[in-house]
């Protein structure tokens, strides 16, 4: 146990100590040697001899696999950002958002998979459980704000991030009551099974679907956000939320609409990551959500560009990095580490850059 | 001095909506048969009144009417409630109708818990139409006393409340309190039913009676003399000596009257109030939210296991980790906590200048790092990966075996616990624990007072870390065997719910909310599915409606007076309710400015 005594002359002393940049020295050593890791692995991993290496289908299947993952990530950092721009707050809750949606699909899924339905008319299945999930994640992200968060709305910023933990575990066992706690698989319909050559490169149909899905989701958002009314008066808030109600901005409505608005994006992000994956259970919200909020904060937390561009970075980080990276080490199942890998770039990205590469910098201050 | 119909409406729906919210997650079915009070009050049945009780009591609250807070009057009080209750019990008994309509089969392939048993329960097995009367009378029922409970006059109303509680503590230690009787000689079968484990009815009646009498007494002793009682408890040095020698008296004595099954209980408590302790430092009196406080847990219990001579669980066999020693436990264990310290300085020194949520995000983050890689393939070679690691030393001392005896390694633990408690409370009031507090009211202000929050910081995690590794260390030892599946996020989030339901900064909070949440739920097992589920309410609940936790600390209590409180609550635009008023307290100092509240 670690006893301090510092009597006057000792802090003199370190006084002089202290007025080293040690913050400064240790980061430097420590951006060089994370530096250092990653290109030897690289390397290491690129001249492995032939028989060991990852072909060059295997890299395209990486870089594919990262998008699709990526984009998805995408839509849900899509929900902590908006959140975070006008409440700062991190909705920690946001993954079980997602996971209800997903549950929500599944049933549906399972009864038209049952019937036929899915394999018969794909389409409109699809659509219907693109609403179904749509609509209960929004349930949940609505509800979730009127009951955990809005009392809360001046609480110094700990309480609403405890709160909003607290609310994670409770949704999450609360889906564990609900629908019990096995793992159920997710039914796909036949014709998005196999791939379709795009460009001369076989992609499955599914990562197809996700990559189209999002971009949709994504120019349908940044429409609404810069052209609508209420678009702006979430602008607005997000600017200054006092003075925006001042201006006569509702901004309980706004910050509703925001919660909304991000639980439909999770309730697309759920029925493609329950087709991609092709199961469902009640803790899947939580690496996802993570892996998510880590995108956000990536690209930038607050910044709408910065949710994509963070969350098709992580997916490309971490379906490449573990095969890149650790196989140069002969590291045992690099994949099993593929979730250490979203919470060390966390890390790192809150260490060195917390405004994040499209932010301001200004989120490192107290 | 009415209530207002719409008022009666919303609360009556939100008890039905509860009601619908408990029997879906399945609580009713895993207490039906848990018997409190003779055979017919169950604790399923005692949560079938619970949500109109709750709703009626909310409805009757005082209203605050132009500034002027103004109590709902007894008469208009109970037939609110009831009405309340009504509501409730319409809205649940049309969901009960409904889903026997709809047929509980098809309800069952969404919701796992609809089923006949179920049904049957909540219509007293009379069957849906005739036994739905019986649940809306029991819902009125419920909402009266609700209604009662708020507005009754405060002379029958606390003798009344202290009674009730008292009959429901007593029946929820229903595994306890008879094995101690027994073991002091008396016959437990008045008071405990042999058969249903509940109490009898004469048991229950004498415990409401003696409760309420001794309720009656106090009140009726007169100012003075509860001053005077009140002051000698809280000051006199005697008293509190005396208080205090009583107290590890209890503690010395617990496992030998409670027998190993409850020791082995008690023990895991121990460990979460000594990780509380640890977190409490960090969290309470630093501010620092560390959401991955589960790193030292594991940190200690692996290291311990590698300095003692553990063995990695292998596919062929057990094998010597990469590296290892053979210390005896008592000196090993003190390596561990010195080894965590300088973890926490580690961990602490580049997340330092990060703002609170997002130091909170990057603990949590490096927490889930150690759990990932301790539970990867790539750490078999050192610490076992998926299969974990096994024979971790007994720490066998004077002819007392702390792993294979659960009464033996109460003590052991406990032992660590008033280590902790002495060395955190002798914290609290020194130099550097008023640079703590003064760090986490405000940093800045801090900082040019002169108060080196950098070092500061560090030291708290620490001191933290330190302890935390000691909890895990002694989870070790009383397993003996370690798997990755017991360090996870879930360890963390334990700690934190017992440190903020006692109360942050609070060393008596610590104490009470691990009997509570690791306590509870280890003697009644039928709480196990349900511990996470009770512990993200709490973390919700406690934070919107009392954030300064069950037992407060008393200077941080102080430093929220009450004219700062309705100030805030008025700049919130809010009423001035109750509720309301709790939820702008400033997060029981969570270690934000005050210019954050704005």
């Amino acid at each position: 146990m670690g006893t301090v005594t510092q009597g006057p002359t000792r802090g003199a002393q370190l006084g002089r100590l202290e007025r080293l940049p040690w913050r400064k020295i240790i980061l430097v050593v420590l951006s060089v040697l994370i530096l250092a890791v990653v290109l030897v692995g690289a390397y290491r991993t690129l001249t492995l001899p032939e028989d060991q290496a990852y072909s060059g289908t295997a890299w395209r299947n990486f870089i594919i696999l990262g998008l699709a993952q990526g984009s998805i990530y995408a839509l849900i950092a899509l929900g902590y950002t908006l959140v975070y721009g006008i409440l700062r707050m991190i909705n920690f809750a946001h993954g079980e958002v997602f996971m209800f949606g997903a549950f929500a699909a599944f049933f549906f899924a399972d009864a038209y998979e049952a019937s036929g339905f899915l394999d018969r008319s794909p389409v409109a299945s699809l659509v219907i459980l693109l609403t179904v999930a749509m609509l209960t994640s929004m349930g949940v992200a609505v509800l979730l704000e009127r009951v955990a968060y809005r009392p809360l709305r001046n609480a110094p910023r700990l309480v609403p991030l405890i709160t909003a933990i607290g609310a994670s575990f409770f949704l999450r066992e609360t889906a564990r009551g609900f629908f019990g706690p096995q793992t159920r698989g997710f039914g796909v319909p036949t014709a998005l099974e196999g791939t379709w050559t795009i460009l001369g490169i076989p992609i499955d149909r599914i990562q197809v679907l996700v990559l189209v899905t999002v971009i949709i989701a994504m120019t349908l958002l940044s429409l609404f956000i810069s052209r609508t009314r209420t678009g702006k008066s979430m602008r607005a808030v997000a600017a200054d939320s006092e003075i925006a109600s001042l201006m006569g901005i509702h901004v309980d409505r706004v910050i509703v609409t925001t919660f909304a608005i991000g639980g439909l994006l999770a309730g697309v992000a759920a029925v493609l990551f329950s087709l991609t994956f092709e199961s469902v259970n009640f803790f899947m919200g939580f690496r996802p959500g993570i892996a998510a909020f880590t995108a956000a904060v990536l690209g930038g937390i607050g910044s709408i560009s910065g949710a994509a561009l963070g969350g098709i970075l992580l997916g490309l980080l971490q379906s490449l990095g573990p095969a890149l990276i650790l196989t140069g080490y002969d590291i045992p199942s690099p994949f099993q580490l593929k979730d250490a890998f979203t919470f060390f770039v966390l890390v790192l990205v809150l260490i060195f850059r917390p405004g994040g590469l499209l932010g301001t910098g200004d989120a490192e201050k107290v | 001095m009415g209530i207002a119909r719409r008022s009666v409406m919303r609360g009556g729906a939100f008890g039905g909506i509860a009601a619908i919210y408990i029997a879906l997650v399945g609580l009713y079915t895993e207490f039906a048969e848990l018997e409190l009070v003779g055979e017919q009050i169950t604790l399923g049945r005692v949560m079938l009144v619970a949500p109109a009780l709750v709703a009626a009591y909310a409805v009757t609250r005082p209203r605050v009417v132009a500034g002027e807070r103004r109590p709902v009057g007894f008469g208009a009080g109970v037939a609110g409630g009831a009405l309340t209750g009504l509501v409730t019990g319409g809205v649940f008994a049309a969901a009960v109708w409904f889903a026997e309509w709809f047929g509980v089969d098809r309800i069952r392939e969404v919701f796992i818990q609809v089923s006949e048993p179920l049904i049957a329960f909540l219509t007293f097995d009379q069957g849906v139409p005739a036994g739905l009367p019986i649940l809306i009378g029991i819902s009125i029922l419920g909402g009266a006393v609700g209604g009662l409970a708020r507005t009754a006059p405060a002379v029958a109303r606390a003798p009344l409340a202290v009674g009730t509680i008292a009959v429901i503590a007593m029946a929820m230690l229903q595994r306890i309190i008879p094995i101690v009787f027994v073991e002091l000689g008396f016959k437990a079968d008045w008071l405990y039913s042999p058969v249903t484990r509940g109490l009898t009815w004469l048991g229950a009646a004498l415990i409401f009676a003696v409760a309420a009498a001794a309720n009656v007494l106090w009140h009726r002793s007169g100012e003075q003399t509860r001053e005077r009682v009140r002051s000698t408890v809280q000051e006199a040095p005697a008293a509190k000596l005396g208080l205090l020698v009583a107290i590890l008296a209890i503690l010395a004595i617990m496992p030998l009257l409670l027998g190993t099954v409850i020791s082995e209980v008690l023990g895991q408590v121990m460990i979460y109030v000594l990780l509380g302790i640890g977190l409490n430092i960090v969290v309470g009196y630093a501010g620092l939210l560390d959401l991955g406080y589960v790193a030292f847990f594991a940190f200690g219990a692996y290291t311990l296991g590698l300095f003692t001579g553990a063995f990695l669980n292998t596919t062929a066999g057990a094998a010597e980790p990469a590296l290892s020693a053979d210390l005896n436990f008592y000196v090993a264990i003190w390596i561990v906590a010195l080894l965590a310290a300088g973890l926490g300085l580690l961990i602490g020194a580049p997340v330092l200048r990060l703002r609170g949520d997002y130091l909170a995000i990057v603990t949590l983050g490096l927490g889930e790092i150690v759990s990932i890689i301790t539970a990867s393939k790539w750490a078999q070679p050192l610490i076992g990966g998926p299969q974990g690691m096994r024979g971790v030393t007994k720490a066998e001392f004077a002819g007392l075996n702390f792993q294979d005896n659960p009464q033996h390694f109460y003590y052991l633990v406990l032992a660590f616990v008033l280590l902790a408690l002495f060395i955190s409370w002798r914290l609290a009031g020194s130099r550097i624990g008023r640079a703590w507090n003064a760090m986490r009211e405000d940093e800045q202000v801090a900082e040019a007072m002169g108060v080196s929050t950098i070092r500061f910081k560090l030291l708290a995690f620490a001191m933290g870390g330190a302890i935390g590794s000691l909890g895990g260390a002694l989870f070790a030892v009383s397993l003996g065997s370690l798997t990755p599946t017991s360090f996870e996020l879930v360890v963390s989030i334990t700690a934190l719910a017992v440190v903020i339901l006692g109360g942050l900064g609070s060393l008596p909070g610590v104490v009470v909310g691990a009997l509570v949440l690791i306590g509870l739920p280890g003697l009644l097992r039928e709480f196990e599915a349900y511990r996470l589920l009770v512990y993200g309410g709490a973390l919700v609940a406690i934070m919107i409606l009392r954030p300064q936790g069950l037992i407060p600390n008393v200077r941080r209590s102080r430093e929220l007076h009450e004219e700062e409180v309705e100030q805030d609550a008025w700049a919130a635009g809010t009423t001035g309710d109750r509720e309301a008023v709790a939820a702008v307290l400033p997060g029981g100092g969570l270690g934000v400015g005050r210019e954050d509240i704005e």
